[in-house]
């Protein structure tokens, strides 16, 4: 998204979501979300399948037997 | 009772589990210990501005039923006595729960303690007041415009970092030897890192997170800060335990780590990560994972995976889900908003919902990538920050000839380790460089394995690489 694309969008959206933004706030949100947005192209490089799903109430699991001098 | 009376100032070279140790034996009161740390904090914080609330009433409350306790004969618990803070963002009864804003001001009194600074009155300590920090934790710099910027006891000019700041800055400063905070991004291991201290980021999932305000529910974590390893394990045992009405809550039981800590290194596997990590770190950062590298015999360069994709996810989810929780007070209230974070708050209510799930999809893959590498190994390393503590109001740092956004730019080597959800423990070393100024390691640990971290931990301290230095305040 181009500069002028992301600062309309964020006066469209903001609208949407009820969120009152003059125009000097609407340029530096629209500066934090140009940001935002190379970090989602970044993250486009992620090869994703259709079945991988979002991570549930995230939950780690226990190590099983792992490391080698790490038993308790 | 027969008490040998100490000189309050003989309490200063006490660390916390020195100073329980202490009180149990009834050589120095629960309330001698807590006047010295109130005469600390008046003495100390119109400089430092670690505090923003102080409970002295029920400090005195707790100390003395502490030292009636042990007068009756009774066992003491293993904080008992210990002087603590609390990040303002923790449930504290009676107090409102201001979580380094303006608009929570209005908000009911909190009509119940948080539940862990229930286990911390379970354990014996004593709660002195609450600590300043980024509003709502966005933020890696504690320069909070409400309540005034925390400064670092070592530099009074500069940051504590944050957003946990005022939790670093008072063990740093010598106020209270223990402390808890919040870790999102990095919000404990900077603080830690920039002020000198030990912290604590434990397991995602592995400390109850009740009765605290929430920045992004998928990835807050709470923890704690200390003045030694063994005072951080003591902390750290004290507050575990399940609590089913947290539903990100895993923790089945109580895993101790106290006397696990003595059993050193022998036979873990420890590496150092290269790669992103190495090209993020200045000289110094660099300096200080080569000095705990060596103490520990970590030889090999470990590359963790997608770091880079890891901080754009968890980026755009913290963006997404701090937006959306204070969405309400962003429509009626944001000139009352902390200036430096608000307009990142309202982009990211305005982020569209495929950034965030793709976010959300990758974390999956990438959980399991991660425990993947740690099939090879037990403990990694790396520095916690790209450099030691800069001026308070700096906009913009370079890092190995990149000039880059100061305040975002301190979590650049925390964030995909919290992303990932290990457990660390940020351990407080001195490199040459940085003008006197601190720069933590991280000690990165599998999941469910703290006591590792801790091991490791405590190897570094016996090793003289690792420890706090006083603040000269």
């Amino acid at each position: 998204m181009k500069e002028a694309h992301i600062l309309d969008y964020v006066k469209a959206s903001a609208v949407v979501m009820g969120l009152p933004v003059d125009e000097a706030r609407a340029l530096r949100v629209a500066e934090h979300l140009q940001r935002t947005a190379a970090m989602a192209r970044l993250l486009e490089e992620a090869t994703l399948e259709v079945s991988d799903e979002p991570a549930e109430v995230y939950r780690l699991p226990r190590p099983s037997g792992g490391g080698s001098g790490g038993g308790r | 009772m027969v008490m040998s009376p100490q000189p309050l100032a003989a309490l200063d070279t006490l660390d916390a589990g020195a100073l329980a140790d202490a009180i149990a034996r009834g050589h120095v009161s629960a309330r001698e210990a807590l006047d010295a740390s109130m005469a600390r904090i008046e003495q100390t914080d119109g400089r430092v501005n670690a505090f923003t609330g102080r409970t002295w009433a029920r400090a005195v409350a707790e100390a003395d039923a502490v030292d009636a306790r042990r007068a009756r004969g009774e066992v003491l618990p293993p904080l008992a006595g210990v002087p603590y803070a609390v990040k303002n963002l923790f449930d504290v009864e009676g107090e409102v729960t201001l979580a380094g804003s303006k608009v929570n001001r209005s908000n009911p009194p909190a009509i119940a303690d948080a539940f862990l600074v229930q286990r911390m009155q379970a354990a014996g300590a004593v709660l002195v007041g609450s600590l300043n920090m980024d509003e709502f934790a966005y933020g890696f710099t504690t320069e909070n415009t409400h309540y005034g910027a925390c400064r670092n006891p070592h530099d009074l000019d500069r940051t504590a970092g944050g957003s946990s700041g005022g939790s670093g800055a008072a063990v740093a400063a010598g106020q209270v030897p223990i402390t808890l905070g919040s870790d999102t991004n990095g919000s404990i291991r900077v603080p830690a890192s920039l002020c000198g201290v030990w912290g604590l980021k434990p397991t995602f999932g592995r400390l109850s997170r009740r009765g605290s305000y929430p920045f992004v529910h998928s990835i807050d974590h709470l923890g704690p800060f200390a003045d030694s390893v063994d005072a951080l394990a003591l902390a750290y045992d004290a507050l575990q335990g399940p609590d089913p009405l947290d539903p990100a809550c895993h923790a089945e039981r109580v895993e101790p780590t106290v006397g696990e800590s003595e059993r050193g290194i022998e036979g873990l596997r420890i590496g150092v990560l290269g790669g992103y990590f190495h090209d993020h770190a200045t000289t110094p950062a660099r300096a200080a994972v080569h000095a705990a590298a060596g103490v520990l015999g970590a030889v090999d360069v470990v590359e963790w995976p997608d770091p880079a994709l890891a901080r754009a996810a968890a980026f755009i989810i913290s963006a997404a889900e701090g937006g959306s929780l204070h969405l309400q007070e962003l429509r009626a209230r944001a000139d009352e908003f902390e200036p430096l974070s608000v307009d990142r708050f309202i982009a990211g209510a305005l982020q569209p919902g495929d950034w965030y799930l793709k976010a959300q999809r990758f974390r999956r893959l990438y959980r399991d990538r991660v425990q993947a590498l740690f099939q090879g190994w037990d403990l990694l390393l790396a520095p916690a920050t790209p450099v030691s503590a800069p001026l308070i109001g700096t906009e913009s740092l370079e890092i190995n000839g990149r000039m880059q956004p100061c305040r975002p730019s301190l979590g650049l080597l925390t964030q995909p380790i919290s992303f990932a959800g290990n457990p660390v423990v940020t351990a407080p070393t001195w490199p040459s460089g940085t003008g006197g100024m601190p720069l933590g390691v991280q000690v990165i640990a599998m999941p469910w394995r703290e006591d590792l971290a801790l091991r490791a931990a405590r190897v570094l301290q016996q090793a003289g690489v690792a420890s706090l230095k006083p603040a000269n305040l």
